[in-house]
């Protein structure tokens, strides 16, 4: 009886500091935007050229660019998910995130069909990516990301 | 007008009717971003989609964008308008007449293409609402023109916005900047205070298309191609970027890609 009690007591304590630290809307965003802005303009640094690279068919090239893009975006997309999410807008930042998790197999699979020199399939992928990624954004378009949203610009 | 001249003018037309009805309906809206309770909208294309790999082409862009609130509330007043085209592209205004803004002044679309047809780049639509106190919100729908133009001594855009029901006449001229990044080529207009607070820009659909030539030499305002390499039949253009700057200073912006294929 003592043990059920105090097993009870320890679980309202745990659901009480989780409450206490799951932030507002207001204050996720920021704390979001201040971790993909310098990996956005990191992206677009490392991915300068890229599609110009594949254009003239440097492909091993490109695909050295979108390897680097990626483990930035793998990096960003595991630290945004280690924040604490509002309460209320877990589904919806659960759905975003399996969208954030594919773009970043995206991604990974357009670098490696550059490698194996498959523009073709890495073209496709490349459709699927742009998708993909306006589906994202419509899922948190409340939240009003700017760094945090998928901009095709960014890459090269 | 040459023969290819023709059938880029109907292709032009086919694609601004069919986003026209696209926006009627309300089916495709394109990208979209939210700041605060404002949501901003942008839609487009080009025609036509088969643009040479290695060299510029003529084309048409349409563009149509829309700016809301997700609670209903009042639209923000808008103070600056930017879009942004790509920089893979090409304006090209060389032998084009020039309209100056104030040949626009005043004067109803026959008036304003009899004064300056020779200089027109492009047409559209514009929806302001226009709030009133303790009266309901009404809309005005206005015709656009849009002119080739010098302004402030560089290269410009004069867009004359007409309403019947009303009758309003706007002139706003755009000046052409060049800036890094992907969006290198932009129209940047600033939406003079005599315009008074209560008119809310809400929507516009536009296509620039224009041909004409000189010294012989057919030319297009508007040029860009499909830069991809032979192995592959299609590619992406970042077509445009739509950005406005509230006047509480907050700026908002949407961008969008589009398929282009390899001819």
């Amino acid at each position: 009886m003592g043990r059920a009690v105090f097993l009870v007591m320890i679980a309202l304590a745990t659901g009480t500091a989780a409450a206490a630290e799951a932030p507002t809307r207001d204050e996720y965003v920021p704390r979001l935007e201040a971790i993909c802005k310098p990996d956005a303009l990191a992206t677009e640094r490392v991915s300068k050229g890229a599609k110009a690279d594949i254009r003239a068919e440097r492909f091993a090239v490109a695909a050295r660019k979108f390897a680097k893009a990626t483990a930035i975006y793998s990096s960003t997309v595991k630290r945004m998910g280690a924040v604490p999410r509002p309460e209320g807008d877990e589904a919806k930042l659960g759905k975003w995130f399996a969208y954030l998790e594919r773009q970043v197999s995206y991604l990974k699979q357009i670098t490696a069909k550059l490698r194996q020199d498959d523009p073709i399939q890495a073209q496709r992928l490349t459709a699927r990516f742009i998708h993909n990624g306006n589906l994202a954004n419509n899922v948190v378009l409340a939240f009003g990301f700017d760094y945090c949203s998928f901009k095709f610009s960014r890459y090269g | 007008m040459t023969r290819w001249a023709t059938a880029a003018g109907v292709a032009a037309a086919v694609l601004a009717a069919a986003v026209s009805v696209g926006v009627l309906t309300g089916a495709a809206r394109g990208e979209r971003t939210q700041r605060g309770e404002v949501i901003v909208s942008l839609d487009g294309g080009i025609s036509p989609l088969k643009l040479p790999r290695d060299h510029l082409a003529p084309l048409a862009i349409h563009l149509s964008g829309d700016i809301r609130t997700a609670d209903g509330s009042l639209l923000p007043r808008v103070t600056r308008i930017e879009i942004g085209l790509p920089v893979q592209g090409a304006v090209s205004t060389r032998g084009l007449p020039k309209c100056p803004a104030r040949r626009l002044r005043n004067t109803k679309p026959p008036q304003a293409l009899a004064a300056c047809g020779g200089a027109l780049i492009g047409r559209g639509n514009l929806t302001a609402k226009v709030f009133l106190p303790e009266q309901g919100p009404f809309e005005i729908h206005a015709r656009l023109l849009l002119f080739n133009s010098r302004v402030d001594g560089y290269r410009g855009v004069v867009l004359q916005a007409y309403s019947s029901e009303p009758p309003i006449v706007v002139v706003l001229p755009f000046t052409l900047r060049h800036r890094r990044g992907t969006f290198g080529r932009v129209l940047v207009a600033d939406l003079p205070k005599d315009l008074g607070p209560r008119p809310r820009l809400a929507s516009f659909e536009m296509t620039l298309f224009r041909r004409y030539r000189y010294r012989g030499e057919s030319r297009s305002y508007l040029n860009a191609s499909c830069p991809i390499p032979p192995r592959l039949t299609a590619g992406f253009l970042t077509l445009a970027r739509a950005a406005y700057t509230l006047s509480d200073g907050r700026q908002i912006g949407v961008e969008i890609t589009r398929g282009c294929r390899g001819a």
